[in-house]
C-alpha cells in the first residue's frame, strides 16, 4: 500500500486517484469520513499537519463508493544531528559506537556508519541487540592514527549526519568492576573487607591490568573517602566509623590508557559491633589507609551521641557536639 | 636454568616500570616541546622518515623474540633521534632554553636503560642481541626549522606509544606458556 511521509507543520494536498477535481468523492481518514470543509473539489486539503493526523486516508467515488484512491499518512520530522558515543570496553579486542536521536522522527529512519582508520575503511558490523551499536575489531594496535566515525541517519523527509575523531587510548574505559562484595571484620569494629572480580567483559588482565578506585561513605555523611589501588581485587577499609553503615563503590581502569569505568552497584555494609551492644575494653589501634581522609565535622546544627561507638579502653560513651571538629581518632569523656 | 628465569623475571618486572615512568616522562616533555617550540598540540604528523612506528598488526599473536628485537630495534633508534633532537635543541636555542634540554637528555638516558633491558633479555636466549647497525636513523639536516620541530613532535609522539606498548611486551613476556597460547614462551624460541 501507498505510504505519504509529510513534515509536522506542512500542508498537505491528496488528489483522488485519477478522478478529476470536480468529481463527487468522499474521503475517510481511518475510516472515519472527513468533513467537506477540507475539500476543494475532489482534492483534500489537509492544513499545518501534526502527528495525530497520521493514518490511513481513503477516497471513494461518490455514489457508487468505489475506493479509487488510499494512502497512509506518516507525519514526522527530518532527523536532527545524532548523538554518537565510541568506546573500547574490551581492550585490545576492539571498541564498539552506539548512537541514538536526540528527538524522535515519528517516522522511520535508517543509519549507516563508516568507521576510517588513516586511509583504510574498517567495518563496524551491526550488533543485533541493540540496535543502534555495531562493533569492530582493532586490527592495528599502539597506532597514532586516530579513527574517524562517521554515522549518517537518513529519513523520508531529510538526512542528518555527525563525526567522532579520536584515537585509539582515549576511549578505553572499562565496566564496572563486578561482584563487589563488603563485609564486616569479626572482632575489628572499624574495619570492612572488600573484595571485587574484573570485570568479565575485559578479555585480558594479566596484559593488560586494571587499577581500580574505591570510594566509600557512611549513609549518614555525604563525604566520600577515596582509595587507589593499583593491584589487587581486594582492600580492608580500617577507619570505618563503628556501627555505622557504610556505601561502597569501586571503579576501574587499564593501568596505562583511557578513563575511569562508572562506578560498581553500591554495597552496603556495617563493621562488626559487640551483641549487645556494650561497651568494652579494647585498645584503639589507629591505623590509616586512605589517600584523603577528611577529619569527622558533624552539620553545625546536630549532636550525635552515639554509645555504640566504641573509641578508646574503658567504659566510655563518644558524643560529638555541634562546633566541635573531631579528628577520626578523636576521643571526649563524658 | 632457574637462575637465567629469575633474571629474566627481574628484568621483565624493571623493564615495565622503567617503561611506566618512560611514558609518564614522554608525555610531560610532549606538553614542553609543543609549548617552547610553538607548536600546535593536535597537528597532525605524517610518518617520519627513520622513526619506528609502533602500530602493529596481530600484535597478541607475536613469538616473544619477535616482541624483543621489535623493541630494541625501536629504541635504539629513539637513542639516535632523541641525541640529534638535543643537538638541534643545544643549536637552536642555545642556553635560553635548559628546561627543554634537562627534559630530554632525561628520557633519552630513559631510553638508552630500556634498550640495555632489551639487550640483556635478548641476551638470556640463545641468539643474544643483534648488533647495531651502522646506519641509524638520517639526520635531519635538510630539512628546515619549522619541519624539524614537526619531526621531533613526530618521535615524541611515536616513543610514547611504544612506552605503553613496551610494558604491554614485557607483560607478554611474563605469562606463562600454556601451550594453547600462539605465542611461544622465551624458552621455546629459537
Amino acid at each position: 500500500s501507498h505510504i505519504q511521509y509529510e513534515r509536522v507543520g506542512a500542508d498537505v494536498t491528496m488528489k483522488c486517484g485519477s478522478m478529476d477535481w470536480d468529481a463527487a468523492v468522499t474521503w475517510t481518514a481511518n475510516g472515519t469520513d472527513i468533513d467537506e470543509s477540507h475539500l476543494n473539489g475532489s482534492y483534500l486539503i489537509l492544513k499545518n499537519v501534526d502527528l495525530t493526523q497520521s493514518g490511513q486516508y481513503s477516497c471513494y467515488e461518490g455514489s457508487s463508493w468505489h475506493l479509487k484512491y488510499q494512502t497512509y499518512l506518516r507525519v514526522g520530522t527530518p532527523p536532527k544531528e545524532p548523538v554518537l558515543m565510541c568506546r573500547s570496553h574490551n581492550y585490545p579486542k576492539g571498541f564498539y559506537c552506539s548512537w541514538h536521536l536526540p528527538t524522535p522522527t515519528y517516522i522511520p529512519n535508517s543509519f549507516n556508519i563508516s568507521v576510517i582508520h588513516g586511509t583504510r575503511e574498517m567495518v563496524c558490523e551491526k550488533d543485533a541487540f541493540p540496535k543502534n551499536r555495531c562493533h569492530i575489531r582493532y586490527l592495528q594496535l599502539f597506532s597514532t592514527v586516530k579513527y574517524k566515525v562517521t554515522l549518517t541517519v537518513t529519513n523520508a523527509l531529510g538526512k542528518n549526519s555527525t563525526t567522532l575523531t579520536f584515537d585509539e587510548f582515549a576511549i578505553v574505559k572499562p565496566d564496572p568492576p563486578e561482584s563487589v562484595v563488603a563485609k564486616p571484620v569479626p572482632n575489628n569494629p572499624r574495619r570492612l573487607e572488600v573484595s571485587w572480580q574484573n570485570p568479565s567483559s575485559w578479555p585480558d588482565p594479566e596484559s593488560f591490568p586494571l587499577k581500580f578506585f574505591l570510594r566509600y561513605r557512611p549513609l549518614i555523611l555525604d563525604q566520600w573517602q577515596h582509595v587507589e589501588l593499583s593491584d589487587g581485587t581486594s582492600h580492608t577499609i580500617t577507619d570505618a566509623y563503628a556501627g555505622k553503615e557504610y556505601i561502597i563503590q569501586v571503579a576501574a581502569k587499564d593501568n596505562d590508557i583511557g578513563t575511569w569505568s562508572d562506578w560498581s552497584v553500591a554495597v552496603h555494609a556495617t563493621p562488626w559491633t559487640e551483641e549487645p551492644k556494650h561497651l568494652t575494653t579494647e585498645a584503639q589501634v589507629t591505623e590509616t589507609t586512605s589517600a584523603s581522609t577528611s577529619s569527622f565535622m558533624p552539620p553545625p546544627t546536630t549532636k550525635i551521641c552515639d554509645k555504640g561507638a566504641v573509641v578508646g579502653s574503658g567504659a566510655v560513651a563518644v558524643c560529638w557536639t555541634a562546633g566541635l571538629v573531631l579528628a577520626a581518632y578523636g576521643v571526649l569523656f563524658i | 636454568s632457574p637462575s637465567a628465569a629469575l633474571r629474566r623475571r627481574d628484568l621483565c618486572s624493571r623493564g615495565i616500570r622503567l617503561a611506566g615512568k618512560m611514558r609518564s616522562d614522554v608525555v610531560d616533555l610532549l606538553d614542553t616541546y609543543v609549548e617552547r617550540q610553538g607548536l600546535d598540540a593536535s597537528a597532525s604528523v605524517s610518518a617520519v622518515e627513520g622513526v619506528p612506528a609502533a602500530a602493529v598488526e596481530r600484535w597478541d599473536e607475536q613469538t616473544g623474540t619477535q616482541r624483543l628485537l621489535e623493541n630494541l630495534a625501536a629504541y635504539r633508534a629513539f637513542r639516535v633521534l632523541l641525541a640529534q633532537m638535543l643537538e638541534e635543541q643545544r643549536e637552536q636555542l642555545g642556553e635560553a632554553d635548559a628546561a627543554l634540554g634537562r627534559a630530554l637528555a632525561g628520557v633519552l638516558l630513559q631510553v638508552s636503560a630500556f634498550a640495555y633491558h632489551l639487550e640483556e633479555l635478548l641476551r638470556l636466549e640463545s641468539r643474544g642481541p643483534p648488533s647495531e647497525e651502522g646506519a641509524g636513523p638520517p639526520p635531519a639536516s635538510h630539512l628546515g626549522l619549522f619541519e624539524r620541530k614537526l619531526r621531533g613532535l613526530g618521535v615524541l609522539r611515536e616513543l610514547a606509544q611504544w612506552a605503553v606498548r613496551s610494558a604491554r611486551d614485557l607483560r607478554q613476556l611474563t605469562k606463562p606458556s600454556t601451550g594453547s597460547s600462539s605465542a611461544p614462551s622465551l624458552a621455546e624460541s629459537p
